[in-house]
């Protein structure tokens, strides 16, 4: 991370933990604690689908599991917290069953495999009724606590999920991810252990989305397959770090920030709207400027930038 | 028996988008979004002048194509030659936009087509099929039989076919390639809308309808090689025997894991089809 945006993150933070002080109010909170958990997903998936550039639409399974995984421990008398490492360590195996040969492709074949894989996880938890409710869901213990634990649940793990995208950016690790972005073979011709590094990724991500989905067991009380393992939410996965600026630090916050404003807002005037303003976007972006609203601020901001001898650090990293 | 109709209906979903990927290297993701698109339009002439859908059919195509034309030289033109991700997503866009055009015009509930033999049979031999199956079968049957002959016979035809085969060869022979892009994403688009009216006569569908089919069609041009005409038939062909024997061995509601499974073994265990295994053993 550079002084910049450490200085912006420290900023940023103070702000929204003064928040529940200063508005207070269930709707902020709410709004905290969605945000939170969609853009903490945007940067789970980043890792692998932005740095590594391996588009996957199969993270709702990771979701899915972390959430059924919190539901069906806590139905059985454990304590939720304890609950999460437990979806976390699930969904980390789940990855490695997929991964390991779904590596093996490349490309636009391997998201059609993700595809598959996420499709196919929603048939099988409808259909596994002993552990996930089937089609009638999980009905989960009401004893909660109030809505600022929750939204400072979240907060910290989005705060993670950034630190750990911010590291991971700037070792070895992340170079490597950049590397077999822009030239698999060359990287592999390098000594890049590809499918490790991709298997990390994965992995890791898989990790903090499932704790996600864990603590969103918690928060809704109910479950269901249609809900955690839909495709709607693989999507969604997609969509934000895209919108945003796919690879970057800040995109998948960005992205998260107005993806869910824009759910938000029309959700409840257009009930459809939202998925077409997606589609549009997303439609815009990949013409204009695959690297999404950062890259076409940085696409303005260039031209000046660049006569002052001070071209912007990444600028020159290609389009995944 | 049944199996084969079905293999009939798969084949018909899953040529546009073998012939897309053909020519292009393009994995279309809104195959799904076109299908039901198509499905609706179909639904709209029978409930506007109680049109048959497979008439309606007829009219959907030569719309998609034009659609897919148009599509081509507005949009997919720009992206053809950038990174399959990019092409991919914006593609995924496009059936978000459809899907939800469609969710604004025509609302969320199950629609369906009923017609005066949507519930008869007949019987042919000892076996009653369902008349509707027949005629998607047949209909598609006709459809594929007028696209092989296209393929193999026209001099256009032969053109789709070197590019699919290779794409700068093809133009330094000399054919206007942009043109054949052109020509067979509008094919593939029409096709897509074509079947998707046939459905109609067997399903009942909404604005998600699709995203079930087209994985199924992924399914069976994987099996099929991705390109070939005589894959995307012993790809459904496979598909439909393995589901219909399949649901012996398992609940019925489990069925569509076997299309998804398949893909994925499919595509992680012999990426060039099965065609690739014979020669395999062969070699």
């Amino acid at each position: 991370m550079s002084k910049r945006d450490t200085i912006v993150a420290i900023c940023l933070l103070i702000v929204l933990l003064l928040v529940p002080r200063v508005l207070g109010g269930t709707y902020v909170l709410d709004l905290g604690v969605l945000t939170f958990l969609f853009i903490s997903q945007a940067i789970a998936w980043n890792l692998l689908g932005g740095y590594a550039g391996q588009i996957s639409f199969g993270y709702a399974s990771f979701f899915g599991i972390g959430a059924y995984a919190t539901g069906y421990l806590w139905l059985h008398g454990w304590e939720p917290l304890l609950t999460l490492p437990v979806g976390a360590l699930l969904a980390a195996v789940f990855s490695l069953i997929v991964g390991l040969p779904a590596f093996r492709l490349t490309g636009a074949y391997f998201v059609i495999a993700t595809l598959a894989v996420g499709l196919a996880m929603r048939v099988v938890a409808l259909n596994t009724e002993a552990v996930t409710g089937g089609a009638s869901g999980l009905n989960l213990p009401t004893q909660v606590p109030g809505k600022e634990w929750f939204y400072h649940a979240m907060l910290i793990l989005m705060c993670g999920c950034f630190l750990i995208s911010a590291a991971v950016r700037s070792s070895r690790f992340g170079m490597a991810l950049t590397a077999l972005r822009l030239d698999q073979a060359a990287a592999e011709s390098l000594g890049i252990n590809v499918a490790l590094y991709k298997n990390l990724a994965h992995t890791l991500g898989a990790v903090l989305v499932a704790i996600g989905g864990g603590i969103y067991a918690v928060y809704f009380q109910y479950i269901h397959p249609d809900q955690v393992f839909g495709f709607e939410i693989s999507i969604g996965m997609v969509l934000m770090p895209v919108i945003g600026g796919l690879g970057t630090l800040w995109g998948p916050v960005l992205g998260g920030t107005l993806y869910y404003a824009i759910q938000d807002t029309l959700l409840t005037v257009f009930p459809f709207a939202h998925l077409l303003v997606y589609g549009l976007l997303l439609m815009v972006i990949m013409i204009v400027e695959p690297r999404g609203l950062l890259g076409m601020a940085r696409l303005i901001k260039l031209p000046r930038l660049a006569k002052r001898g001070r071209l912007a650090e990444g600028t020159s990293t290609e389009p995944a | 028996m049944g199996a084969i109709l079905t293999a009939g209906l798969y084949a018909v979903m899953s040529y546009g988008l073998a012939l897309i990927y053909g020519v292009m290297k393009l994995i279309n993701l809104s195959h799904a979004g076109t299908m039901m698109f198509g499905a609706f339009i179909t639904l709209t002439l029978n409930r506007a002048f109680h049109l048959d859908p497979v008439l309606g059919s007829l009219i959907v195509l030569p719309l998609f194509f034009g659609f897919g034309m148009a599509l081509y030289a507005t949009i997919v033109r720009r992206i053809a030659r950038s990174a399959p991700i990019v092409s991919l997503l914006l593609l995924f866009g496009l059936w978000l936009v459809l899907q939800n055009v469609a969710y604004l015009i025509w609302g969320n509930e199950d629609q369906s087509i009923v017609t005066a033999y949507t519930y008869s049979t007949i019987k042919i031999g000892f076996l009653s099929l369902a008349v509707t199956r027949v005629i998607v079968f047949a209909a598609g049957l006709a459809a594929l039989a007028v696209l092989a002959w296209f393929i193999s016979r026209t001099y256009t035809g032969k053109a789709v076919r070197a590019v699919s085969l290779n794409y700068e060869a093809a133009r330094l022979a000399g054919i206007n390639v942009e043109r054949i892009a052109a020509l067979s994403f509008g094919l593939g688009t029409g096709l897509a809308a074509f079947a998707g009216s046939l459905l109609t006569l067997l399903f009942s569908f909404t604005p998600d309808f699709g995203g079930l089919f087209q994985t199924k069609a992924f399914c069976v041009i994987v099996l099929g090689g991705l390109t070939s005409f005589v894959g995307v038939a012993i790809g459904s062909l496979l598909l439909a025997l393995v589901e219909s024997f399949g649901v012996l061995f398992m609940r019925a509601s489990l069925q569509n894991l076997i299309a998804f499974g398949l893909l994925f073994v499919a595509l992680v265990f012999m990426p060039g089809g099965l065609m690739s295994l014979v020669k395999a053993r062969r070699a």
